[in-house]
């Protein structure tokens, strides 16, 4: 591969405290990817994410994203434009409305008002329902527009990089369905995506690859190709 | 009754900027900084040098909230900081910012000598006749900058960006560095501006009570008590209104008790307050004081 990876993780160990949470992993995500990685609770994939936003105390290892080293950054540098992350449990700002939300997410754009409007129109175009709602105070929302919110914060920074932590999880049949067909809109606007997620099925869905991680290790790497075509043993002997 | 009432509204928006000077910076850190008094009398005691040695006494007001900025910064960088860095979740900081008031405290004892020196009056000689009751220039001022300050405070948080992130950074600071904030460069900025809401308190009072070393403790005692029984810990300009409450009640302690009863009577009532409405009055989580919250509506 000439091209440079947008995400590059190389013998990367992180964890807060004494031990690790996460030894050694290696992943990349190439441009315009979707990559999963996929694991049972405590596996460490909340982890790996906490520690690409440097949100993690201590980690060792190389992180790199679109060719720049993140290692030693603090999280406020690497979250304007190179990384963003909806995180678990979506933790948007409750006490301000749906908009103010989004905007914050572009915080490090403010200057930019021009593009600021089209970020937030291309949000607006893909969840229409925010639009709508866009002045409502964001605990007044469920859970799946929240979580709509909570991506559209991540898009709205205008990373190389969009982590996703679990979107699928405790949401409704109608609402993860929303969230996939977004993920899958993304992809066809030219994003790169690293995903976490426990449903294989949401994963299979979006993404050209996928990791299955183990007690803080990456144990194997597959095709969503495999899965559908009888795999799915394989993978039911790792997520027990 | 009157008199008291104005009297007890001045003092009180006094109180009332001490207390929303403390709630702000313990809005957006989650930190008391117990040296607030201590900034408050920085500010006092730097124009009163200032002014009697012969300069203007604006120029000199604003180098004495200059100087209580800068140690306002300090009591973070010095006081917070450290403490924070080697575990978020410390209480270190209970005793260090109370460490960092004596310090400052016993500096300007040491500096100016430990009596109290004259304050420049400012509006004190003009007063003015409301309807049986008498208020001084100074005191008014101090009302219409109380109500300013508060309406300032409520203007930048709701509609700036600024006080967006200021909020959310209160509300998760973790997530509020995970959209690109430098959370550090936003406390120091809120211990800048709480340093700056206790100096203009201090210039306030400083024609009433002249410029003492040890002002800081009890007017850092009263912004306390504001905060609290207005609940300004969840909302800072609750505690403008706690301050007024507050200056209403020792003032009229003083009038229909007796002169000592304000040393006392205000701790009774923050007793009061606290048992019947622990979050303070005017807060938002208080059942009894709900401003603006529609019904909950799930779309």
């Amino acid at each position: 591969m000439s091209e440079q990876p947008t995400l590059e993780i190389n013998s990367l160990s992180a964890g807060y405290g004494r031990f690790d949470v996460v030894r050694d992993v290696a992943l990349s995500v190439g441009k315009g990817e979707a990559v999963a990685l996929l694991g049972p609770n405590g596996a460490g994939k909340t982890t790996v994410l906490r520690a690409i936003m440097g949100l993690v105390k201590q980690r060792r290892g190389l992180i790199r994203i679109g060719g720049t080293d993140v290692s030693a950054l603090p999280t406020h540098r690497i979250a304007r434009g190179l990384a963003a992350i909806a995180p678990e449990g979506r933790r948007l700002f409750l006490d301000q409305s749906v908009e103010d939300n989004l905007l914050l997410g572009a915080l490090h754009l403010r200057h930019d008002k021009a593009r600021i409007q089209t970020l937030l129109a291309s949000v607006y175009g893909l969840f229409p329902v925010l639009k709508a709602y866009r002045q409502r105070l964001s605990s007044f929302l469920s859970g799946g527009e929240q979580q709509m919110v909570a991506i559209g914060r991540m898009l709205m920074s205008d990373p190389e990089i969009m982590l996703l932590d679990e979107p699928s999880v405790a949401l409704s049949p109608v609402a993860v369905d929303i969230v996939v067909k977004a993920m899958l809109e993304l992809r066809k606007r030219g994003a790169s995506l690293l995903l976490v997620e426990q449903r294989t099925d949401v994963a299979t869905r979006v993404c050209d690859r996928l990791y299955v991680m183990t007690h803080g290790e990456i144990v194997d790497e597959m095709k969503p190709e495999t899965i559908r075509s009888g795999g799915m043993s394989i993978l039911n002997k790792y997520l027990g | 009754m009157l008199q008291f009432v104005l009297s007890g509204v001045a003092i009180g928006s006094i109180y009332g900027m001490i207390g929303m000077a403390l709630a702000i910076s313990f809005y957006v850190t989650r930190i008391i900084n117990f040296a607030q008094g201590q900034l408050m009398m920085v500010t006092v005691m730097v124009t009163a040098e200032l002014a009697s040695s012969g300069y203007p006494i604006w120029l000199a007001a604003l180098a004495g909230l200059a100087c209580s900025c800068i140690v306002g910064i300090l009591s973070y960088v010095i006081a917070v900081r450290p403490i924070l860095l080697s575990n978020r979740f410390s209480f270190g900081w209970l005793v260090s910012t109370l460490g960092f008031a004596v310090i400052v405290e016993n500096a300007a004892a040491y500096i100016w000598g430990p009596t109290s020196q004259a304050f420049p009056p400012i509006l004190n000689g003009i007063s003015l006749p409301i309807g049986g009751a008498v208020l001084t220039a100074q005191q008014l001022l101090a009302i219409v900058t109380a109500a300013v300050l508060a309406a300032g405070f409520e203007i930048v948080r709701r509609y700036t960006l600024f006080g967006k992130l200021g909020m959310a950074t209160a509300a998760d600071p973790e997530m509020a560095s995970a959209i690109g904030a430098n959370t550090t460069v936003v406390a120091i900025v809120a211990f800048a501006v709480s340093a700056v809401y206790a100096g203009v308190a201090g210039l306030l009072i400083g024609p009433s009570t002249f410029a003492n070393p040890y002002l800081g403790d009890t007017f850092g005692t009263y912004g306390f008590i504001a905060m609290m029984i207005g609940g300004g810990t969840e909302r800072p300009i609750a505690a403008m209104f706690g301050g007024l409450l507050l200056g209403v009640c020792a003032e009229g302690a003083n009038a229909l008790i007796n002169s000592q009863a304000s040393d006392w009577f205000p701790f009774i009532v923050l007793v009061l307050i606290l048992i019947v409405s622990p979050k303070g009055l005017f807060s938002t989580s208080n059942p009894l004081f709900r401003p603006r919250r529609a019904a909950v509506t799930r779309g």
